[in-house]
């Protein structure tokens, strides 16, 4: 007698997602490569042996180019940290040429010269240039917890150095404890910032994924009947997909990972139903994030 | 266990091959969006168009939300003659749904989205939502010799925003191609743009004429399509100055959010603003 047979027979089919078009190209040009150790980071990235690889510069463009004959929406820029490429400005410039872009930084490496920079690639692209800075608590000693010894001054003088010259960076925080009495995280965020003299705030508030150096914490499995309940087409699986070393995965959270790996070479192959097979997709499922600025 | 997604179901938007379809060509036409309950703006737009010798006028939806009397808005249209589509607030007014499906994701844009909405379906009658939610999604015709497609938001989504700074070319070849137009009119953002491609297809962002376009005048702007023969598509901005003082007063009677009501009196844009991207928000005063 086969005892695995009831079981399986018990178990209630994943969701699988439809695809309805490219919106979302997430590139994750430095891998897990990064100048800082958070503890919450959804790849845990790191300075020291990271485990996925970074893009060269022919292949990010590579894929920007597909990405754009597909008529992709927007184009995202992460990592690790990504202004540790040593290519980044051309590659932020060359993604600008084709689509509006995003970097996701921890801001540590925009000093005055990057600042310049980059407002000098906003300046003459044809589309809009957004950066987002991570930062996750507006309180310095609980961030640094999280982030780093010395990460809340250098975010937050990024954040102000990329204000200064009309970038309007967008600060990004994980919920990382959803529980605390009196004000919410998003509207301390914003007083942190008018109080640092950023006159118009822009604040992301993204949940805490149970991937990278949280796996295990949580998450579960989305089921199809759960999916009946709710549009399937703003789960971003169903518009985005991200390219890191390895080739094409379904998402940007679970971007690098050897299950989330997309069997096929090209985009366009790519866009096919996704199996919520993840325990984080439940994140997605639960809270209706999307990892998209807006 | 539900998500919080069960509460913001939106059902895909195709292109139905039972969407209204002009049967004569036009030369020149009048287009406006985003009524938002603004009367005045309304009577203001269409004196205006008239004046301009158009053979048709259309609007693209979202007849309420932000201003005041919504009611005030269908007899308009009606007396007016004007060929509607449904915008993301008839949708949800019309069928009654718990938000306005505007598309926003920060809270503090989805809080005044809400007061908008909460005082919209409040005081829309019956009739009138019936009217809403029989509008159609899409609209075709042909201008000059060329097929256009009116939408909301976007050919493939009611409440997408294309915005000048965030549509590449890319982007805009491919809603093209599905939508099997050579030009495509759009609102649902505010802010009106046009781009000519260089295989010579249009899209046009038409602009809204409820609110003012956050550029610090109080003035609300509609668009003028006119396709002579042999000649390029001409695309006209024009702006439509109306009696925003009333409308002000009429708000604050009616307890609408003094934030709204800045925005009338000043045209800088006080709410609603965090769905802007980088560079449309780096122009308005907030």
């Amino acid at each position: 007698m086969d005892a695995s047979a009831p079981t399986a027979a018990l178990t209630p089919p994943l969701a699988t997602v439809p695809f309805r078009h490219l919106t979302a190209l997430w590139v994750q040009v430095t891998g897990t490569w990064c100048n800082l150790q958070c503890v919450h980071c959804i790849n845990a990235s790191g300075p020291r042996d990271p485990w996925l690889a970074s893009l060269d510069a022919p292949t990010v463009r590579r894929w920007i180019t597909e990405a754009a004959a597909l008529g992709v929406k927007e184009i995202y820029v992460t990592g690790g940290e990504p202004f540790l490429h040593p290519e980044i400005l051309p590659l932020l410039g060359f993604a600008l040429a084709h689509a509006p872009t995003t970097v996701l930084t921890n801001g540590t490496l925009i000093d005055a010269p990057m600042a310049e920079g980059l407002a000098a690639l906003a300046a003459g692209a044809p589309y809009s240039l957004e950066v987002r800075v991570s930062l996750d608590d507006p309180e310095r000693t609980r961030n640094d917890a999280i982030r780093g010894r010395g990460a809340f001054d250098r975010a937050l003088a990024a954040i102000r150095r990329l204000h200064a010259r009309g970038l309007l960076p967008i600060l990004t925080a994980t919920e990382v404890e959803t529980a605390r009495p009196g004000e919410g995280l998003y509207d301390r965020l914003r007083r942190l910032l008018l109080d640092a003299g950023v006159s118009k705030p822009r604040v992301k508030i993204l949940p805490l994924f149970p991937v990278g150096r949280v796996a295990g914490h949580g998450g579960g499995r989305v089921t199809a009947e759960m999916l009946q309940s709710v549009d399937p087409g703003r789960l971003q699986c169903s518009e985005s997909r991200a390219v890191a070393a390895g080739g094409i995965y379904v998402c940007p959270i679970l971007s690098g990972l050897p299950e989330a790996r997309m069997p096929v070479a090209s985009l366009a192959e790519s866009l096919t139903p996704t199996p919520l097979s993840h325990p984080a997709c439940l994140v997605c499922w639960q809270t209706g994030a999307s990892c998209r600025n807006g | 266990m539900s998500g919080l997604l069960a509460d913001r179901r939106e059902l895909p938007q195709r292109l139905s091959v039972t969407e209204p379809i002009e049967p004569h060509p036009f030369r020149r036409i009048a287009v406006f969006g985003g009524v938002y309950s603004n009367a005045h703006a309304l009577a203001a737009t269409l004196a205006d168009a008239r004046s301009r010798d158009v053979d048709a006028i259309f609007c693209l939806g979202d007849l309420g939300a932000f201003g005041p009397h919504p009611d005030r808005v269908v007899p308009l249209l009606h007396d007016g003659g004007v060929r509607a589509i449904q915008g993301n607030y008839d949708l949800a007014v019309g069928q009654g749904h718990p938000d306005c499906g505007c598309g926003y994701t920060d809270p503090r844009d989805n809080h005044f989205a809400r007061l908008s909405y909460a005082y919209t379906l409040a005081h829309t009658s019956t009739a009138n939502r019936r009217f809403m939610a029989a509008l159609p999604a899409h609209r075709r015709l042909t201008l000059g010799e060329s097929p256009a497609l009116l939408c909301h938001g976007s050919p493939r989504a009611i409440s997408e925003f294309l915005w000048e700074s965030t549509t590449p070319d890319g982007l805009l070849r491919r809603l093209l191609d599905d939508a099997r137009a050579e030009i495509i009119l759009c609102t649902h953002s505010g802010l009106k743009w046009h781009r000519r491609l260089a295989d010579g297809r249009h899209l046009v962002n038409v602009g809204v004429i409820g609110r003012p376009e956050n550029d610090g005048t109080t003035h609300v702007w509609y668009t003028l399509l006119t396709a002579e023969p042999g000649r390029a598509l001409a695309v006209e901005f024009v702006p439509v100055a109306y009696d925003h003082d009333t409308l002000a007063r009429e708000m604050e009677a009616e307890g609408l959010p003094p934030e709204f009501v800045e925005t009338v009196r000043t045209g800088w844009w006080t709410t609603c603003l965090e769905v802007l991207p980088a560079r449309e928000r780096a122009r308005g005063r907030f």
